[in-house]
């Protein structure tokens, strides 16, 4: 939105609004920990504009930036976001290769001169199935992660490449190991046992989902995290490359102001004293 | 497998009577109550009491007071983050009016789709509606949620009320397959007055000599009901819909039970740990807890999954519609249209 304004003072302004409506978000404390995104889109939209899918992909990492920008500046600790699933490998390898390239050079620029990962202390992780990557990819992954380790403020976790249930059984296989190798009892297994050795381990719960397109599946996203109850699950009516920061700040605005709400609800406190969802105290509903 | 089986059984059913906390559960959050869509003048206060009178706990700001503090402008801090505080409540304000224009917008369309077409106890007009659709969900869910008991359709009978509807209009669909889930386990825990009920409803619609057979499965107890209590012949065992009662127990707690269960197997030799692969873990979960439903139907005001098994929602739609907190036809047929017009391309 701000880049394609040429008259003059209007990105300016627009910045500055952006940088106070984030700090208002701020101070109210009911900003989402831990936000996913589903980036779906891209190649409809390319179709739509009639160029490459190369380049909807291209638009679809702007569009990214942007909205992750938003998200930082108002107080969200961890991204997760949806790059490119196991099943994508069954697209045209010419597509694959286009995907691989721009992760590459995506994750390049973020590290380098994308202002974003210094501006907010910003750590990137990526997670999924990694012994699918190949082999300059990989290198290209952990230059990223090991410049980034550092930062403290965010995390950025790329899901890269991943599914849900491959998380979920990478968890499983990980406690049914530890329980072989003596470190745990069988008996000991908890739901939080399968959090810690699940990929998005150490990241806060998370709070909302949103995904674009107009698309109400989860297709393979976070399953175990997502279906916890009380997390908001937001699905958009547009392409990514067309999600911008103006989308953003209105859900997260929405999120606070239920949240603002619902933390002054006498019922509600009841429920969370009750401790029937545990782990999640009073943001469970 | 079946040990796998059957052992992750046998804790679930262990786990069922010693766990207190299932009686103890506070009656779910209800989205009349709770929707913060529904704006009154006291809500808009409340929220901005909140807002501005609740100090924030984040450490950033804690950080930043401090740092103000040592450097002697605490003052100018306090000012920098008033001023954050008033425009929060001026955002908030903005949001409210436009949410309730929004939630009145909804409420209206609801209420007249709803008055426009209501087609109630008949077979025939639903399988009209059906025949129109490209393709019908094989298996569909729906969650459901209990309303407080005051209110109307309130209370734990609201909900085996709720559920039976949806059993007769998906027996006037065709549907073969239905999952019922509510977080707290009221349907299975009743299960013989949801059975009579469904029977109820289902005479109600049907010619009552000739209501169609039904089962009722709660895989939790790897149970499978037949009909209405004392009906159980052999003859009726041929049924025009199987459903399946599941709650917050058959989610992430099984998921967790197979996990131990699969641990104690390795530990003991009986298995080994490159055996765990998702094929097995996919097919154990389909024999503890079902398939995974094509639809998804939540009749609340704002999508929350509420624990619904993870593993079974992987490619499943979900529908539902903003603002709406009632089990209606009109919402369930419309889910179905919907369903019909997607089409799902995994990975590509």
């Amino acid at each position: 939105m701000s880049d394609t304004n040429s008259f003059p003072g209007l990105p300016q302004a627009f910045n500055f609004l952006k940088n106070l409506f984030s700090h208002a978000l701020r101070s109210s404390d009911n900003v989402p920990q831990h936000v996913g995104l589903i980036m779906d889109g891209n190649r409809r939209w390319a179709k739509r504009k009639h160029v490459e899918v190369k380049e909807g992909h291209n638009a679809g990492f702007h569009s990214m930036g942007r909205a992750l920008e938003l998200c930082y500046e108002a107080g969200v600790k961890t991204a997760t976001v949806f790059a490119f699933s196991i099943e994508n490998y069954k697209r045209s390898a010419a597509e694959v290769d286009s995907l691989m390239n721009l992760a590459r050079s995506g994750i390049r620029q973020v590290v380098q001169n994308g202002e974003m990962a210094e501006k907010f202390g910003i750590r990137i992780r990526v997670i999924g199935d990694r012994r699918l990557l190949s082999e300059d990819v990989m290198r290209e992954v952990e230059t990223a992660e090991e410049i980034t380790k550092n930062n403290k403020r965010a995390v950025l976790n790329i899901c890269f490449p991943y599914t849900g249930r491959d998380e979920l059984l990478h968890s499983i296989k990980a406690n049914v190991n530890r329980a072989l190798a003596g470190e745990i009892e069988a008996t000991e297994i908890d739901e939080k046992q399968v959090d810690d050795f699940l990929y998005t381990a150490g990241s806060p719960p998370l709070d909302l989902l949103i995904r674009t397109s107009g698309v109400t599946r989860l297709s393979d996203f976070l399953l175990w995290q997502v279906s916890r109850r009380g997390v908001v699950i937001e699905f958009v009516d547009c392409l990514w490359p067309d999600f911008g920061s103006r989308q953003m700040a209105w859900i997260l605005l929405k999120y606070a102001y239920n949240r603002t709400y619902r933390a002054h609800d006498p019922d509600f406190e009841e429920e969370a004293d009750c401790g029937t969802t545990t782990n999640r105290g009073k943001k469970s509903i | 497998m079946s040990k796998i089986q059957d052992t992750v059984l046998k804790r679930q059913d262990e786990n069922w009577r010693e766990d207190e906390r299932d009686h103890r559960r506070v009656r779910a959050i209800t989205n009349g109550v709770k929707n913060p869509g529904r704006p009154s003048v006291g809500n808009v206060k409340k929220v901005l009491e909140t807002a501005v009178l609740v100090g924030s706990d984040s450490e950033e700001v804690r950080r930043k007071l401090a740092q103000h503090r040592e450097t002697g402008s605490w003052a100018q801090g306090r000012v920098e983050y008033a001023f954050y505080k008033i425009l929060l409540s001026m955002l908030l304000v903005a949001y409210a009016c436009v949410r309730y224009a929004q939630y009145e917008y909804n409420r209206v369309k609801i209420l007249v789709l709803n008055l426009a077409y209501n087609p109630s106890n008949t077979p025939q007009l639903i399988r009209q509606d059906v025949l129109k659709l490209p393709k019908l969900p094989k298996r569909l869910a729906a969650i459901l949620e209990t309303k407080p008991d005051g209110d109307v359709g309130g209370g734990v009978g609201g909900v085996l009320n709720d559920g039976s509807e949806l059993v007769a209009w998906s027996v006037s669909a065709g549907i073969k397959h239905l999952i019922l889930y509510d977080h707290d386990g009221h349907l299975k825990r009743n299960v013989d007055d949801f059975r009579s009920n469904v029977f109820h409803k289902l005479s109600k619609f049907y010619d009552p000599s000739n209501v169609p057979k039904f089962a009722v499965r709660v895989p939790q107890w790897n149970k499978v009901y037949f009909n209405t209590p004392g009906t159980e012949t052999g003859e009726a065992r041929k049924v025009a819909i199987e459903i399946s009662l599941l709650s917050n127990r058959d989610g992430r707690e099984t998921i967790i039970d197979l996990t131990k269960t699969m641990a104690e197997l390795c530990a003991h030799n009986e298995m080994k740990l490159s055996d765990i692969t998702m094929k097995l873990i996919d097919s154990e979960l389909t024999q503890l807890v079902g398939h995974e439903p094509d639809l998804l139907l939540y009749f609340g005001p704002s999508l929350d999954l509420q624990g619904f098994p993870p593993w079974h929602i992987r490619l499943t739609e979900f529908y539902w519609e903003q603002d709406n907190d009632q089990v209606t036809y009109a919402v369930f047929i419309r889910g179905l249209k919907k369903y019909a017009s997607c089409k799902v391309n995994v990975g590509k």
